[in-house]
């Protein structure tokens, strides 16, 4: 297992490189983060003179080396929008990205492994006709569409939640890194309608599979068995069923809450949502070189940790397959 | 320190907060926030805006387009080259310094300091103090827009900006990028301070209780600003009562935000020029005025207002609007198909031919929209057209590159004069002078002539006259494709008096503003 | 069965798109800017000219939605038969190789993953640029799109096809076949692969969903397809806008099309899956 974790731990920081370096080849092409800094009145010449300054116009490889001397020290550069480090600019932004997150796992948990096992365990039911019926809609809605229309519907028409930003939040540990919204009335309030609508695209798949791998079990001679031996329902479909169910559930599950991430830039720029992605479009529309880079390697670092944790968690819950790379 | 700081101002905050119960907050969202709390470190509209909320001007603009006096009580010419100002007295700093001259004129040298500014102060001689209220303005030559270009000197508390900060680097310094003092501290003579300010997520701002202008009707006590990028989520913001006032309210909503009994819609023209230029040396059939001549005819420029602006903007056949001395009433907008196709006809272009086209996505008003408009227009002459539209970080770099036969260009005049259009849009792009810094493609001797002229022209009867040549010669040669003015609009609830405190510049200014 | 019907009905309005429209969108001719947000033809101010009302450009809407399904399908099937390759080779291999192939591969995927198919785009949009000018963008923006979300979304299927081939392959059929001394090759496409394929179905309806989805949100972001030559994507993304200032047909129209569209490969999904399945465990 320690063999495993550091293995993981080379192949993180060998993504990392690949990925800054992948980064640092396009970074002429994002456009000119001089231009952003100064009004349209400045000359091409003072132009050049900042980005001189900056370091901009040095050499690839210079340029390169300079960074990775520096992210080594734990200095991924300095955000240009925000004028902060970058690293500290998307450490402050990630607990609200965190939270979303968290607010739309716990949607899908809730509503998918009930709703998931209800519509295995009696498909023709009418509830779970009815969920699938909804659920195949759900996932056929862009999400800027939900978000839009849940805007349209509870802010504007009912009012009744609130339309953008985190509202009210507070601070955690006293030292503005991370400013929660779970503490306060008014930010639950406005964490409904972004996590509502980043659900409303992984719930129907979660559902589906839930409810798909939910049948296929039930069909295994194993159940079946089971069923023979006369054990009592409830102990079929909730230890036995359920637990193998379980396996792919999670590593999808893992799988999607990356993809739910990705979602999480247009939930975000829909809502004003201060996180993570808004920071993200906020870079590249606005060409913050240095936090685009910071945040692709954070965001790499983030995915290898989550999967390797993923894989492990993997490996207890069926010991019979290897985790990859121990043998 | 630091910690005695933080505590006198959260005490102050406290204090402030159970003293003002019952205060009128003002929740603002628009589509930017302020990069900065230093009036000079970039010359844009948001800067500008703060710069009239926590700062003030020698003079400022009014609606009418006149000079209202701020910090200069009175101003005199003495001579050709100078002018004369008289400063207010009484006035105090957010830090309570007393305003004087020499903040004037420190104001003014750190100004020349920032590159944002510097071109626009090429004019100036500098300023030399006369006495503690008394400051004279010199300029090189003798120069019409002397008066105009006052609206930009903002007195910064020379005091307080001096001596060195925690990190040991000077207070005055102007920074881009990295720390620096002025950039998180602000001490002007504006009726509001900053309280609180976290870059992309809020801007808190209280009424300087010493503020000088006790005569303003405004009554905010306090404003928290948000920056709110979606148009969609900005309008919903404001309907749902979130905000009580945003800006820009995007066209297609302009109905909707009129008709909705608690928020009102108030617009007003701006002197902002949304255009497309042509570039001759990318396409040899630009160089023949048929050609161009033809394109501005296929414009429908009318149905753009009416359509996509839904009626906010001013059609457009010159560089400058109404009011501004270049304006010449003759010169109306020519879309007219028929006469498109002949004078392509003419030109032997018949059957057309393709170019590319890029716009900005994320600039003026509709841009991408209008863009696409465009582009449809010019297919009915034939003229298949490539668009792209991007963000302006992108577009910026494309238009400095002139990668593209046709590109969209708006222009607001700095001095609000019409001859600011034509230096940065219409000269020769010349790289030494910086004249046609967005000019595109088209060259013209004459037009260089007269305008350089009419800088240092002071008969402001001549000057006109001069202005008004260089329009006529632009609409004749078809040297680019007017648009439109946009207008600036506000959406607000029922009870804020949005519209005393708006102008043609789009600075609301919420000092004056009354919340009822 | 029904949804099958619907689906071939889908595509054969597609592939006619150009032949049933009232007008093509696509011609600048037919386009007047002063016919811009006319209502659906049953509402006041309709015309009977354009039966669904128009954008806010003047298109008809109808013509439009042809059109832009058009688009839609041929981006969404291409781009997730791309994946789909990709993903199934990737997957496959990794998971029954194990080992280097394995850890080398999902690394691959990991880098992928952790690249948010936005920042692909931009990437490909901005070399593709370089290389050959903006004038091409317009007629390569099709294939382009199906290459930037064939590429940025094929990990999901090879990390699907990894779980379920790990779990398949210490079967005793496969312990069998290896016995026996079928080549891995074989084994790998001809017995595993068949039992992995419920996986593969499932994934490539939600994909085809998901792709056309990518592709709005490319579009949402200004990257996708140019505003002249609109997709689903884009028509929804344009008359999203429009929503609140009531002409609400520019998104909601294009919204239910694509809606049922999908909704409609998604219940074929299902179909698929109901017959395949007995199948796959009594075989």
């Amino acid at each position: 297992m320690f063999a495993f974790i550091i293995r993981r731990i080379i192949q993180a920081v060998v993504v990392m490189m690949v990925i800054s370096l992948v980064g640092f080849s396009i970074k002429s092409k994002i456009g000119d983060p001089v231009r952003d800094l100064v009004g349209e009145r400045v000359t091409p010449e003072e132009r050049a003179q900042i980005a001189d300054k900056m370091g901009l116009n040095d050499p690839f490889l210079i340029q390169y080396t300079r960074f990775v001397k520096q992210a080594l020290k734990g200095d991924l550069g300095r955000s240009f929008i925000y004028n902060k480090p970058a690293l500290e600019v998307i450490v402050r932004h990630a607990p609200a990205t965190l939270e979303l997150l968290i607010g739309t796992a716990l949607i899908i948990i809730f509503v998918s492994l009930p709703l998931g096992i209800q519509s295995a365990l009696q498909p023709r039911s009418l509830l779970s006709r009815f969920t699938m019926s909804f659920s195949t809609l759900g996932v056929s809605m862009p999400v800027f569409l939900t978000a839009i229309l849940l805007i349209y519907l509870f802010a504007v028409n009912l009012q009744i939640l609130p339309s953008y930003g985190r509202g009210e939040t507070v601070d955690l540990f006293g030292n503005g890194y991370w400013k929660t919204g779970f503490l306060t009335h008014d930010g639950r309030m406005h964490l409904i309608l972004p996590c509502l609508s980043l659900s409303s695209i992984m719930l129907p798949l979660f559902i589906r599979l839930i409810r798909s791998e939910m049948m296929e079990v039930l069909e295994t001679e194993y159940i079946k068995y089971a069923w023979a031996k006369g054990l009592s329902p409830a102990r079929i479909w909730m230890v036995h069923a359920f637990k193998n169910t379980l396996l792919p559930v999670i590593t999808v599950f893992g799988v999607q809450m990356g993809i739910t991430f990705a979602f999480t830039i247009l939930t975000e720029l829909v809502f004003q949502w201060q996180g993570m992605g808004f920071i993200f479009l906020e870079a590249v529309e606005r060409s913050d070189i240095s936090l685009l880079i910071a945040y692709l390697v954070v965001v790499a670092g983030v995915f290898v940790l989550v999967n390797t944790v993923v894989d492990i968690i993997y490996g207890f819950i069926n010991p019979t397959i290897r985790i990859a790379g121990t043998r | 320190m630091k910690k005695l700081v933080l505590l006198a101002l959260s005490l102050f905050l406290v204090i402030s907060f159970t003293v003002s119960a019952g205060a009128k907050t003002l929740k603002v969202g628009l589509d930017a926030d302020p990069v900065s709390l230093d009036p000079q470190v970039q010359l844009s509209g948001g800067m500008l805006q703060l710069s009239h909320w926590v700062f003030d001007p020698l003079v400022r603009w009014t609606q009418e387009m006149t000079f209202e006096p701020r910090l200069a009580t009175k101003w005199e010419r003495l001579d050709e080259l100078t002018m004369r100002f008289t400063l207010r007295q009484g006035v105090k700093f957010h830090s309570g310094n007393t305003f004087t001259a020499k903040d004037v004129k420190w104001s003014f040298d750190r100004m020349r300091t920032s590159v944002d500014f510097k071109g626009l102060l090429d004019p100036f001689e500098g300023c030399t103090i006369v006495d503690d209220y008394t400051i004279d303005v010199k300029t090189k030559k003798p120069y019409a827009l002397l008066l105009n270009m006052a609206t930009y000197f903002f007195a910064m508390d020379s005091e307080f900006y001096t001596g060195t900060d925690a990190n040991g680097q000077p207070k005055d310094a102007v920074l881009k990028i990295g720390e620096s003092f002025a950039l998180n501290n602000e001490s002007g003579t504006g009726p509001f301070r900053a309280t609180k300010r976290e870059l992309g997520v809020v801007l808190e701002m209280e009424r300087f209780t010493d503020y000088w202008d006790t005569k303003s009707p405004g009554n905010v006590t306090k404003i928290i600003l948000t920056p709110i990028k979606e148009n969609a989520t900005r309008v919903a913001a404001l309907l749902s009562g979130d905000v009580d006032f945003i800006s820009p309210v995007p066209p297609q909503d302009f109905s909707r935000v009129d008709s909705d009994d608690k928020v009102k819609l108030v617009n007003i023209s701006g002197g902002r020029i949304i255009t497309f230029q042509m570039n001759q040396k990318r396409v040899e059939a630009f160089k023949d005025v048929r050609v161009r001549q033809a394109i501005v005819h296929a414009v429908n420029n009318t149905g753009i207002v009416q359509q996509i602006m839904k009626g906010t903007a001013t059609v457009a056949a010159q560089q400058g609007p109404r009011g501004y001395a270049g304006y010449k009433e003759s010169l109306t907008p020519r879309y007219d198909l028929a006469k498109a196709k002949m004078l392509m006809k003419e030109a032997g272009f018949e059957k057309g031919f393709e170019i590319t086209m890029m716009a900005p996505n994320d600039r003026y008003v509709n841009d991408a929209k209008i863009a696409e408009a465009v582009a449809q227009m010019l297919g009915k002459i034939n003229i298949k057209v490539h668009l792209k539209t991007m963000p302006k970080a992108q577009y910026w770099n494309e238009f400095d590159a002139r990668a593209a036969d046709m590109m969209m260009i708006g222009w607001h005049s700095d001095t609000e004069d019409s001859g600011n259009f034509s230096e940065f849009l219409m000269m020769c792009e010349n790289k030494e002078t910086g004249y046609g810094q967005y000019n595109s493609g088209y060259c013209n001797p004459k037009i260089d002539e007269l305008t350089v002229a009419a800088q240092s022209e002071t008969n402001l009867e001549k000057r006109a006259a001069m202005l008004q040549e260089i329009e006529q010669i632009l609409y004749d040669d078809a040297a680019f494709v007017p648009l439109h003015w946009q207008n600036h609009s506000y959406g607000a609830k029922k009870n804020i008096q949005v519209k005393p405190i708006i102008n043609v510049m789009n600075f609301p200014y919420f000092g004056d503003l009354v919340v009822e | 069965m029904a949804s099958f019907i619907v689906l071939v009905i889908f595509l054969i309005l597609a592939i006619t798109a150009p032949w049933i429209s009232p007008m093509n969108p696509y011609d600048s001719h037919n386009i007047d800017i002063m016919n811009s947000e006319i209502p659906p033809m049953w509402m006041e101010g309709g015309s009977p000219e354009f039966i669904l009302g128009t954008d806010n450009m003047g298109r008809d809407m109808l013509s439009t939605m042809f059109y832009g399904l058009r688009t839609s399908i041929i981006i969404g099937i291409g781009a997730v038969s791309l994946q789909a390759f990709i993903g199934i080779v990737l997957g496959l291999s990794a998971g029954y190789m194990g080992g280097k192939t394995d850890a080398i591969l999902m690394r691959i995927a990991d880098i992928q993953f952790s690249f948010p198919y936005l920042m692909v785009a931009i990437f490909i949009g901005a070399v593709f640029q370089l290389l050959f000018g903006v004038g091409s963008y317009e007629r390569l923006a099709i294939p382009l799109l199906t290459l930037i979300i064939g590429l940025s979304n094929w990990p999901m299927f090879a990390r699907t096809i990894r779980a379920s081939v790990m779990g398949e392959k210490n079967k005793e059929y496969v312990e069998a076949a290896r016995v026996i001394g079928l080549p891995r090759f074989t084994i790998m496409f001809r017995h595993v692969l068949p039992n992995s394929l419920t996986s593969v179905m499932v994934i490539f309806t939600i994909q085809v969903a998901s792709a056309i989805q990518s592709e709005a949100a490319l579009s949402f972001l200004g990257l996708g397809m140019p505003v002249t030559r609109p997709s689903l994507g884009s028509l929804i993304r344009a008359g999203q806008e429009y929503i609140f200032s009531g002409s609400w047909w520019i998104t909601i129209f294009p919204g239910l099309w694509l809606v049922v569209f999908v909704l409609v490969i998604n219940l074929l999904g299902d179909w698929l899956r109901d017959v395949l399945n007995p199948k796959l465990y009594k075989g």
